[in-house]
């Protein structure tokens, strides 16, 4: 069964980067996150690669069961939400800037909440005693570890993806308004980051570690698909 | 006429909260022994306090004391908790099943760790102590001398001891769901107890930055250290090397916990609110379960690690077939001469009571008749005997046919003394033993 998974793994991940050259040579461009389709698969590609890579270099028993299934809500939203059009807006640096580290950001989330999941589910364990419940899924100090080095690589990301995003909400050329800090955009993607900037700032507040910084690497990323999810309907002007 | 009985409290029938409470100490023990040899001067007993049972062994005249009742009250005078308290949670076992029950203890298949050693050591040392004290005798010595031996055959001769999971390697796989690696920690032995130096061995093996031995004496400490690669450290100072530690294991012999909520409370900040395994060996426990509900504090009593090792071996079941068989085959090679042992008086009484009934009859009638030859005479003698005998062969093929250690055979016993007054008849009298063939 695990060898069947794994090839299953590789078998989709050959998939999804064939779809995205295909749409690359169709759409005559490279730049993979063009449009909403290519971004949400390029998440998923990311998201599965880094399972691969984990998994071949220091295996982690369980990732794959809570990365997975991110994997494939992000196939499901390119689905429903996927648009091969490319977005008006999306034709300076910045922009590409914005997009691409937006989107790292939230592949080293995704790592961070699947991982932070499985951290609290070993956490609950040993505290009620019940250890042989369930498939083994590492160690409550790798698991942290991992959290924290997610974390930390997404912060770096979704920092640099704010800025670039303010730099083209303060760009004249763009229609945010000029309310834009009002925007429910900014103020979903703000939110996010002071939950991960709680989270990071554990070495400072020690008490944070652990199972609290654990749960809040899981509310981040459910306000950041929140986010994302929300973008959607939002007026393309406004995005 | 001896009769065996034993109660107690284990794992299985009483909370940790309890065990701890009746727990006896070395010195409590020994107080226990001179007490009961005090009250009951006339019965055998041991008296086994183990971390996961107490029980008392008592082998005592049909109608001596003490009774169940007695020996309820008196462990519960001795540990100061209530017999009501007790009662619930105890079992009481008496002759072929007590007999049975030593013998699985000893054997540790009446243990949380199916296969653990330490058991067989305790069986002897708390027979070991009453024996010192005189208080066994002609059924306690044959019967502990027997489940020790017992003990020995099922962890030598069976797959048990071979296989078992060894508390000290549940600790590790516990330690291992916590911590990634090992180098960059410290554990720390809180007493220098067997069972301390046995997880402290599979700890050592991990190769942590530092192994620290906190012991109050300082001698143990030292050679355990030694032992181990670790560093003896103060009693004094136990609060400091809590906050260095990441693995904490406890085993003193404290009657109160030595770590409280309070002093935990007051080092988690020092700490930086790392995590920390404690490992709680004692009975009674060295750690507060307050302590368990503090966040990134990871705490493990006895019962938590033995609940494990219990859970992964209930599926090994095949593996005590073999031990259990032992057991068994003891029990009734016991029960065969313990028979002999309390059957063989009281036949003995009865013939030589029934024939001196007889012999006085047929002389009587003698008198009476004084043409009789010395042929006739041999022939009536003869014919008394044969009538005797055939009287009581059935009544003694029955009772022979019974397990002594039966609580049925032991009423025939008893209803024979009564019956034909054999216990008010010593076998002073020298009339010859009669085959018991007629």
């Amino acid at each position: 069964m695990p060898i069947f998974s794994r090839q299953a793994l590789y078998l989709g991940l050959a998939l999804s980067l064939s779809t995205l050259i295909w749409h690359s040579i169709s759409r005559g461009s490279w730049w993979p996150v063009e449009d909403n389709f290519d971004s949400f698969i390029w998440l998923a590609t990311l998201l599965a690669g880094i399972v691969l890579y984990v998994q071949r270099v220091k295996p982690l028993p369980g990732l794959d069961w809570f990365v997975m299934p991110a994997v494939v809500i992000l196939l499901i939203l390119a689905g429903i939400f996927g648009r091969t059009r490319p977005h008006e807006y999306v034709e300076s640096a910045w922009h590409w800037s914005h997009r691409v580290t937006a989107y790292g950001g939230a592949v080293a989330f995704a790592v961070a909440a699947a991982v932070g999941a499985m951290y609290l589910i070993v956490n609950g364990r040993l505290r009620s005693k019940r250890i042989a419940s369930g498939p083994e899924l590492g160690s409550l100090e790798r698991l942290e570890n991992l959290t924290r080095l997610s974390v930390t690589l997404g912060f770096a990301l979704l920092t640099v993806g704010l800025v670039t995003g303010l730099v083209r909400a303060l760009d004249s050329s763009t229609t945010m308004g000029r309310h834009w800090f009002a925007s429910p955009k900014v103020l979903l993607a703000c939110s996010v980051w002071v939950v991960y900037a709680l989270v990071l700032h554990a070495p400072i507040n020690p008490s944070f570690r652990g199972r609290r910084a654990a749960l809040l690497s899981v509310i981040g990323f459910v306000l950041m698909i929140g986010t994302m999810i929300a973008v959607q309907f939002m007026p393309e002007a406004t995005r | 006429m001896q009769r065996l009985f034993m109660l107690g409290v284990n794992h299985r029938t009483a909370s940790l909260e309890l065990r701890e409470k009746l727990a006896f100490s070395n010195a409590q023990l020994e107080a226990a022994l001179i007490q009961f040899r005090e009250k009951f001067p006339d019965c055998e007993a041991v008296l086994l306090s183990t971390c996961n049972r107490v029980e008392l062994y008592v082998a005592k005249s049909a109608q001596g004391h003490p009774d169940t009742d007695q020996a309820i009250d008196f462990l519960s005078s001795m540990r100061e908790v209530s017999a009501l308290a007790i009662k619930p949670h105890i079992y009481e076992k008496s002759e072929r099943i007590a007999v049975e029950h030593l013998f699985s203890v000893a054997s540790s298949l009446d243990s949380m760790v199916l296969g653990e050693t330490q058991v067989l050591g305790q069986v002897r040392q708390a027979y070991d102590r009453a024996a010192d004290m005189r208080l066994t005798g002609a059924i306690l010595n044959p019967l502990f001398q027997k489940a020790i031996a017992v003990g020995k055959q099922v962890l030598s001769a069976t797959p048990l001891a071979e296989g078992r999971m060894s508390l000290a390697s549940v600790a590790v796989a516990y330690a291992r769901r916590i911590f990634e690696s090992f180098s960059d920690k410290t554990v720390l032995s809180i007493g220098a107890g067997k069972m301390a130096q046995l997880v402290i061995r599979h700890f050592a093996e991990l190769r942590p930055k530092s192994l620290l031995i906190c012991n109050r004496d300082r001698e143990k400490a030292d050679a355990l250290a030694l032992v181990n690669g670790g560093s003896p450290v103060s009693f004094e100072n136990l609060s400091d090397h809590l906050t260095l530690a990441d693995i904490v294991v406890t085993s003193t012999g404290a009657q109160h916990p030595i770590i409280t909520r309070k002093t935990f409370d007051g080092i988690r900040k020092a700490r930086r609110y790392r995590p920390i395994f404690l490992i709680d060996i004692a009975v009674p426990r060295d750690i507060e379960p307050a302590v368990g509900e503090i966040e990134n504090v990871y705490l493990y009593n006895l019962d938590d690690l033995q609940q494990v090792i219990s859970q992964t071996q209930a599926s090994r079941s095949d593996t005590t077939a073999l031990a259990r068989q032992i057991v068994a085959g003891h029990v009734e090679e016991f029960s065969r001469w313990h028979r002999a042992r309390e059957l063989g008086p009281v036949i003995d009484q009865l013939y030589r009571r029934y024939h001196e009934l007889a012999r006085g009859e047929l002389s009587r009638t003698l008198g009476k008749l004084p043409n009789v030859s010395n042929a006739e005479k041999q022939h009536l003698e003869d014919l008394t005997r044969r009538i005797v005998n055939k009287l009581l062969h059935d009544p003694i093929k029955r009772l022979k046919e019974s397990d002594s250690m039966h609580q049925a055979s032991a009423q025939y016993i008893h209803a024979l003394e009564k019956l034909f007054q054999l216990d008010e008849h010593p076998d002073s009298e020298g009339a010859p033993i009669e085959p018991a063939n007629p």
